[in-house]
């Protein structure tokens, strides 16, 4: 089967690609302008007392954790699930990668190593999916704190993986359309839904760090004060 | 839409005006991934999907979701947001932030964003106190920090009285009669500020502290107002409550004009004392430093002041991290040097510093008897922790650790074999000072100058002895007896009501589970009788729920404890004390 031409799509799936893509992203864009502006419309806690640690440097791990699984004294534990964590994240960021470089590079797109490595991990991100569903419907745990919307934005993200998987060969315009169907709705819908956490990140981690730093219990091993005189 | 009452009405209301930014975010990151189940104690130890800190987050988070959240307030059910609607579901909300979570933040060091569950607990708390859905025993400590200034309740006189009886016993150990414990000095170095435990119940490390300054000669002073380290504005979550208890210890600090305020070994005290509480009562910049003993302890050691011998403490020692020194104070490695040079076996417990496992009697839990079942029952991770090491002594650096853990030990029945005794002993729990004071070498130039100095005033005194146990009572009376008091008997709490009131008693020893009247009623009864209610109550039990006793104090708490199996020196020393005091307060009263 030959790759799709790009000047042949049809008006409908321009019409996604192109403009409500975009159109959703500015969306995005505003929503959540809107939702860091309504965070620091609340009084910060304000910590007044001497500092026993260096900030900075307990910032920089609030946010370096994410990559240092050791420091988790439950990832630790638990490996695999951390690299599932890793490699979902990872296949999502590919994903929104290729819905935008993709209308901009559609020739550049068609390259085989390209098309390879976005199946790789089209194909992760769908089965980590079907795994993560899994463990949120049969674990008593999981399903404990799962609400509808963590059903439905896994769901989602999921069959999006799974259209990734067949529109990535850029061969099929009806696959190619579904992708991008998911992809928008994605830009209007996670806004509103707890797939926001990775805007928060960068907050939360910010205030963790400047929080433990200031006490010195970040970064976690500390070394020993310097002797004072008695 | 159901009819809200007006306390979760007025409980929505108060949770909106208090949330800060810190909390909308710990409110929104949460992305429910489940990391922190396996991170929380009360989860692994019970397995109930109720019990993880997202499950009993989202308690709290479903009012921040209803009020704030756009999904939240559009489609709520989608989102689970809902705000309070009824009483019950307050209660619930009480049995959840009081009665299933610490605040020991090790969920929040194990999640990817490092949700902050401590702080929504104490923001859903605050709310809560407010409404009057607090325990008892919480409610009580709070009356006693507002109005009497400790948590204990204890009055000035109490509390000097105390000084003066940890005094003249230092004065017998040092073999120096001029020794004396410095109260209220102008311009001393550092004040110590001290858990109302240490001064109530168990002097033992105010005692070593002590010991520690005068070898190492320091210039120091005690406190005569402000003295209290603790502060349940942290577990209240009532800032107001923190900032008051702060302004009391760091106003009278500021009077004394002290260049450093050292706090004793306690978890809470030292984190609410140096970190939050100068935030609560807007006292920054403080004119002092605040550090911990253990700190103290590492500097004395370190410039040589004093000079430790570890083969004086020979047995396996083992270090439980206090979830507020090593997640919200940063003191891990302190102890852990003062140890390594104070005993000949320090064992690491692992998981440890800032992955250490509560030792379930923090965020107030030892002042919630209505939460021991529960509190015990998922104490089993600490239990197992513990078990591992091997060791024979448990060293903290905080005192209601010192409590939860002894009830772990007696709950699990943790025990280690020194060979020397028939059956394997129950494992000692101390604070990490009581075992550098044990360790000191005495340095030459200090002589004894004086002969032990004989305690008359108590010799020959009545102590009353209830215990069902007939090997107790004998134990017990032998000891008494041998040290010259009169010793009477009752086996159980009727008899032992008839006795208080037939032979005045100066002090009475007291068993809780006994057939019959308990412990429990026992007591209730006797402080209840204008007869019987000023006679001095020692308890000795293998029970964990007298600490109603302590906290909720519908009357008079009683003015000893400890716990079974009884260590013959800590019993001899408390009967001494406690009687002691009350002749010097009757001479005083005369």
């Amino acid at each position: 089967m030959d790759y799709i031409v790009w000047k042949d799509l049809g008006p409908l799936t321009r019409l996604v690609m192109n403009q409500l893509h975009y159109l959703g992203l500015l969306f995005m864009i505003v929503a959540y302008s809107y939702k860091i502006y309504q965070i620091f419309q609340y009084p910060s806690a304000k910590e007044g007392t001497p500092p026993r640690g260096d900030h900075q440097k307990a910032i920089r791990y609030s946010y370096m954790t994410l990559a240092m699984p050791w420091e988790l004294d439950t990832q630790k534990h638990h490996m695999y699930r951390y690299v599932e964590f890793a490699l979902f994240h990872i296949a999502m960021a590919v994903g929104i990668g290729f819905a935008f470089i993709l209308p901009m590079a559609h020739e550049f797109m068609k390259n085989s190593f390209i098309i390879g490595f976005s199946k790789l991990f089209f194909v992760l991100g769908f089965l980590i999916g079907i795994s993560r569903l899994a463990r949120r419907v049969y674990s008593p745990a999981m399903r404990r704190i799962s609400t509808l919307d963590d059903y439905f934005c896994l769901m989602l993200l999921t069959l999006w993986m799974f259209s990734g998987i067949l529109a990535a060969p850029l061969k099929s315009e009806l696959f190619l359309f579904a992708y991008y169907f998911f992809a928008t709705f994605f830009l209007f819908y996670v806004p509103f839904s707890k797939i926001s956490h990775y805007v928060y990140f960068f907050f939360i981690k910010y205030y963790v760090g400047k929080h433990f730093g200031h006490r010195g219990t970040f970064p976690k091993k500390g070394s020993m004060p310097t002797v004072k005189n008695v | 839409m159901r009819q809200k009452s007006q306390n979760a009405i007025a409980f929505n209301e108060s949770f909106k005006k208090r949330t800060n930014r810190q909390h909308v975010l710990s409110f929104a990151a949460c992305a429910h991934c489940g990391t922190c189940n396996d991170s929380c104690h009360y989860f692994l130890a019970t397995g109930d999907p109720k019990m993880t800190p997202a499950a009993k987050m989202d308690k709290i988070r479903q009012v921040y979701k209803a009020q704030k959240d756009w999904l939240g307030r559009l489609m709520p059910t989608w989102v689970g947001a809902k705000e309070i609607e009824t009483d019950e579901e307050l209660l619930e909300l009480q049995d959840i932030v009081f009665g299933s979570c610490t605040g020991c933040r090790r969920c929040t060091f194990n999640c990817p964003f490092g949700v902050d569950t401590a702080a929504l607990v104490g923001l859903a708390r605050s709310c809560l106190v407010d409404l009057g859905y607090a325990p008892e025993g919480i409610k009580v400590v709070m009356k006693d920090q507002w109005e009497i200034g400790n948590q204990m309740g204890i009055s000035k006189e109490e509390y000097l009285d105390t000084l003066e009886w940890v005094q003249e016993e230092l004065q017998e150990e040092f073999g120096n009669p001029d020794y004396k414990v410095p109260i209220d000095k102008k311009g001393a170095d550092f004040v110590y500020v001290v858990n109302p435990r240490e001064i109530k119940y168990d002097p033992r490390s105010l005692q070593a502290a002590f010991k520690i300054f005068y070898y190492a000669g320091l210039d120091w002073t005690m406190g005569s107002e402000g003295w209290d380290n603790t502060n349940f504005g942290l577990f209240s979550g009532k800032a107001d409550l923190g900032g008051h208890m702060g302004n009391l210890a760091y106003n009278h600090a500021k009077k004394l004009e002290v260049k450093r305020m050292i706090i004793s070994e306690c978890g809470h005290g030292l984190r609410s004392t140096k970190w939050e509480a100068p935030n609560w009562g807007k006292a920054n910049p403080l004119p002092f430093e605040i550090s911990s003993l253990l700190e103290l302890m590492v500097d004395l050691i370190n410039i040589g002041k004093i000079v430790l011998d570890p083969s004086k403490n020979p047995y396996p020692v083992t270090y439980h991290d206090p979830c507020n020194l090593s997640r919200s104070c940063g003191i891990t490695e302190e102890p852990r040097f003062c140890l390594n040079r104070a005993c000949v076996d320090f064992r690491e417990m692992i998981p440890n510093r800032g992955d250490s496992y509560c030792c379930t009697g923090g965020g107030g839990a030892m002042s919630m008897s209505e939460y021991t079942g529960r509190r015990l029952e998922v104490a089993k991770v600490k239990a197992d922790q513990i078990r591992k090491t091997g060791a024979a002594i448990v060293a903290t650096a905080c005192h209601n650790c010192v409590d939860g853990l002894s009830d772990v030990i007696k709950n699990y029945n943790l025990r280690y074999d020194y060979r020397d005794s028939k059956t394997p002993s129950l494992l000692r729990v101390c604070n990490v000072c009581e075992l550098v004071a044990e360790a000191m070498v005495i340095p030459a130039e200090i002589k004894k100058t004086a002969a032990k100095a004989p305690q008359n005033a108590i010799k020959g005194k009545k102590v009353l002895v209830i215990d069902d146990e007939p090997d107790i009572i004998v134990f017990i009376e032998t000891l008494l007896t041998d040290a010259g008091f009169k010793v009477v008997t009752a086996n159980d709490g009727m008899t032992g009501l008839e006795k208080a009131k037939t032979e005045h008693p100066d002090l009475i020893t007291l068993d809780i589970t006994m057939p019959g009247k308990s412990g429990i009623q026992f007591f209730r009864e006797l402080r209840s009788s204008a007869e019987t209610a000023n006679i001095p109550v020692f308890i000795i039990t293998g029970a964990i729920d007298f600490r109603q006793l302590m906290y909720q104090k519908a009357v008079q708490a009683p003015d000893g404890f400890m716990m079974k199996p009884i260590n013959p020196e800590v019993l001899l020393m408390t009967v001494n004390k406690i009687l002691e005091k009350s002749v010097r307060n009757k001479t005083v009263v005369n």
